[in-house]
């Protein structure tokens, strides 16, 4: 199109340039604004709601949640979904409960990482190499890990008392949670920007074929990402149990749409090729800080679920105005 | 409509644009990408409004506020796109979205007799209980116009309608169009095919960067003339130069041999070799079997019968990874389906196919991503105003298909298949795009394209291999290439002539 650019700029003018403005502004600074608006608005309702205890209780609260979400970032840039961490998370933490019972608690962590990765490589070989669609997939294995998880416990919930240090241990102050919170999602935005494997999985969500005919082998690339989600769900499993003191097979059921929404909420593309680990952890943090704080002002867990809805479609709303002001 | 203008962001793309249509008569739209064809068409159709300028029908003044005063005053625009329901029948998409029905049933009689009345008044030859997905690309855009004139159409606007189309479709649309201009429909017809304005177009306006570069009826004009009010620049030479370097040399090493490839029902005992430093063009008619030739020769497709040999290789890639890994470079007809990686940057585009060579470790670092682009930004001469990191989707078509070539070149492939390697590029873009691929033979690499453009084989081609129903018919070598002889060679009548079939 012409340069010209020096035309008076009318009164549409403004407004388009203002619209475009708004276009122009990235998808993580309208999260932070939402983000301090949502703490602005709790701290003026409670004066319990800022308080270093109260921030700690929301980390800890989005840990698990955070952990799960930064595999979840990645899946669905390469346009998948992985519904079942709920459930595998659940069965992981059961088989680390029942080995527990009688072995070492060596023995134990690996039993849970070792179904995890099984979890992981199910789903993986499935979606990658038999190509159906990881939707079905693990919809259906979110059904059966949690069967699976209730058969092997027979719907029992298992005592823990020697393993806390995972749920409630600290390091220099830090709780440990956190601390693998941190970890992992530093980790994931390193590898999605600095590796092949990374760059590879926004490929692959831009465009399967064209990736494909680049000579990006998408079949591994896919599997790898439901073997980190599983493994990563052991990981989880593993929080919940020390957390709880207990191995249930019914813990974090729904979590996975929780993750789901984090991820969306921070804007990643449904139609995969987009997103940031930035936004996924300003998502989680969205989504914590809006459960504590309703929570804190004795709104109704009810409404907590209308609100959390809400917002979800609100945000992701804004992102296509956005995304159509800039002419995308 | 007149003096229309209008601006976007702060960037006026129309400024201030004279058009006339006419009932009963063709209007070629030509110009190149961003020219403002689009963006005028649009303000017609009430997509966008204009800033300025006024539009007047049968000399009334009109404003275009919506879509739907368009649609009230007749006018209808056929975009690229297929917009029909291909599970549907030839009837059911005729009265979609206004399905004829008493008390909530559907009246399927009416909804027949409707599709058969729009049909006949069309004078268009399509069995309404067909399923729309079984029709071919041609009756497909027919049906897509009639959908669009039942009801009363006064304006319709096609918009490239030919550019997935075979040339004996190409005639059939062509013959449906020229029958709706004769009951008095005005047409415009945006193209960027000058033989397409020969054959269909009663008056001619060339845009140039939001201005009409040049207007009147399609007698005054010759091709020399248009091509020079399109890109206002003295490229048209170029664009008509002959090649004057003769790189035939039958003693060049074969980069890429085929030997009795067949695949069946496809195509059968095809020879050909490619040599280093040469151009070789397949030329044939859509569908006749090239297309399925080169995805062969990049492993997506696995032979039948015969050999690949590959730079003395004779095993057969299996995958596009492995085509890659042994030297093979392939840029695919839809560029922004199978090419581009859209939201990635032109340096991410321009690199991918290297990635792994590129990374230390698994790790690939920005930096010598960068220096990927800088490798290749002037030998390409890509333009991306933000550098780098642009998103590869907001270049022009010809700078995205440069960025997919440059991939084969950072990867260092031998062989570059391509598969109608201008398609969607506008002519300045085009020129350059055709230096490119010379340069590349210039620098050792064998060209293999597969086109079913004409213009381009003979622009192009050292060695031009006529390929129709599967098989190879005809060979021709610089300088015996001839317009003649390849579309005869070409086209299926020759073919029942020297060899009756079944």
């Amino acid at each position: 199109m012409s340069g010209d650019t020096s035309t008076t700029p009318g009164p549409t003018e403004h407004r388009r340039s203002l619209a475009r403005s708004f276009g122009a502004v990235p998808q993580e600074s309208g999260l932070v604004v939402f983000l301090v608006l949502l703490g602005l608005w709790f701290t003026l309702g409670s004066e319990f709601f800022l308080t270093g205890n109260n921030l700690r209780n929301i980390l800890l609260s989005v840990s698990v949640l955070g952990i799960l979400a930064a595999p979840s970032t990645l899946l669905l840039i390469s346009g998948n979904f992985d519904l079942s961490i709920g459930s595998a998370a659940a069965l992981c933490g059961v088989a680390f409960g029942m080995v527990a019972e009688s072995h070492s608690l060596g023995l134990a962590i690996l039993a849970a990482v070792g179904v995890g990765l099984a979890a992981g490589v199910g789903n993986g070989l499935l979606v990658a190499y038999f190509g159906i669609s990881s939707l079905i997939v693990t919809l259906g294995t979110l059904s059966v890990f949690r069967g699976v998880a209730q058969l092997r416990s027979n719907g029992q919930t298992t005592r823990l008392d020697t393993f806390r240090w995972l749920g409630s241990g600290e390091v220099l102050g830090v709780p440990v949670q956190i601390g693998l919170f941190v970890i992992v999602v530093v980790v994931f935005g390193l590898v999605m920007r600095y590796t092949t494997f990374g760059r590879s999985v926004f490929a692959i969500g831009s465009s399967q074929q064209a990736a494909r005919l680049a000579g990006i082998r998408i079949r591994p690339t896919l599997f790898a990402l439901f073997v980190l989600s599983g493994l990563l769900a052991a990981l989880a499993g593993l929080i919940l149990s020390s957390q709880l003191r207990a191995a249930s097979p019914n813990t974090a059921s729904g979590l996975e749409l929780s993750v789901v929404a984090a991820v969306i909420l921070g804007g990643a593309s449904l139609n995969g090729g987009r997103g940031t680990i930035v936004g996924t952890v300003l998502g989680v943090l969205i989504l914590g800080t809006l459960n504590n704080g309703l929570t804190i002002l004795s709104i109704s867990s009810f409404w907590q679920e209308v609100a959390r809805g809400l917002v979800l479609i609100l945000a992701v709303g804004l992102d296509q105005v956005r995304l159509r002001l800039r002419g995308d | 409509m007149s003096g229309l203008r209008k601006s976007f962001g702060g960037v006026e793309v129309l400024h201030g644009v004279d058009l006339t249509v006419t009932g009963g008569r063709v209007l070629a739209l030509l110009g190149e990408n961003g020219a403002g064809k689009s963006t005028a068409i649009k303000v017609l159709t009430g997509d966008y409004r204009a800033d300025d300028g006024t539009i007047t029908v049968d000399g009334e003044a009109v404003d275009i506020r919506s879509p739907r005063v368009a649609r009230d005053l007749g006018f209808r625009v056929i975009y690229q796109e297929f917009s029909d329901a291909p599970d549907l029948t030839v009837a059911e998409n005729i009265a979609l979205g206004a399905l004829p029905t008493k008390g909530g049933a559907v009246q399927w009689r009416a909804v027949r007799n409707r599709a058969v009345d729009v049909l006949r008044q069309l004078d268009v030859n399509l069995d309404p209980r067909q399923t729309v997905g079984e029709l071919g690309v041609a009756e497909r855009q027919i049906l897509e116009i009639a959908r669009a004139m039942a009801g009363s159409a006064r304006l319709l606007v096609l918009d490239e309608p030919t550019s997935a189309l075979s040339a004996e479709e190409v005639e059939r649309l062509f013959a449906f169009v020229r029958r709706l201009r004769d009951q008095g429909v005005a047409i415009v017809y945006i193209t960027h095919r000058l033989d397409e304005v020969d054959a269909l177009a009663d008056d001619v306006v060339v845009f140039r960067d939001g201005n009409v570069a040049a207007a009147g009826p399609a007698a005054g004009f010759d091709r020399a003339g248009l091509i020079a009010s399109m890109i206002g620049r003295q490229l048209q030479e170029e664009i008509a130069e002959l090649r004057a370097t003769d790189r035939h040399d039958v003693n060049a090493t074969p980069a890429l041999q085929l030997d009795g490839a067949s695949l069946d029902g496809v195509f059968e005992g095809v020879g050909l070799v490619a040599r280093a430093g040469e151009i070789t063009a397949v030329f044939g008619r859509v569908g006749c079997g090239a297309v399925e030739l080169a995805e062969a020769m990049f492993g997506l497709r696995s032979l039948s019968a015969g050999t690949i040999i590959v730079q003395g290789d004779r095993r057969q890639p299996r995958s596009p990874a492995e085509a890659i890994r042994r030297g093979v470079g392939f840029v695919p007809p839809d560029r922004k389906l199978q090419g581009l990686l859209v939201g990635l940057s032109v340096a991410d585009n321009l690199s991918v196919a290297s990635w792994s060579r590129l990374a230390r470790g698994g790790v690939l670092r920005p930096s010598v991503v960068e220096r990927v682009w800088n490798r290749w930004r002037d030998v390409l001469s890509i333009v991306a105003r933000r550098g780098a990191r642009q998103d590869v989707a907001t270049l022009s078509g010809g700078n995205q298909q440069k960025a997919v070539l440059g991939r084969w070149l950072e990867r260092d492939s031998a062989v570059l298949v391509l598969v109608e390697p201008t398609r969607g590029v506008d002519v300045g873009a085009r020129a350059e795009i055709y230096r490119v691929l010379e340069g590349l033979a210039q620098r050792g690499i064998a060209v293999i394209a597969v086109s079913s453009d004409i213009e381009e084989v003979i622009r192009l081609a050292d060695t031009v291999h006529v390929m129709l129903q599967g098989h190879l018919v005809a060979t021709y070598t610089r300088p015996d290439i001839d317009r003649g002889a390849l579309i005869s060679a070409a086209s299926a009548d020759s073919a029942a002539a020297a060899a009756p079939q079944d």
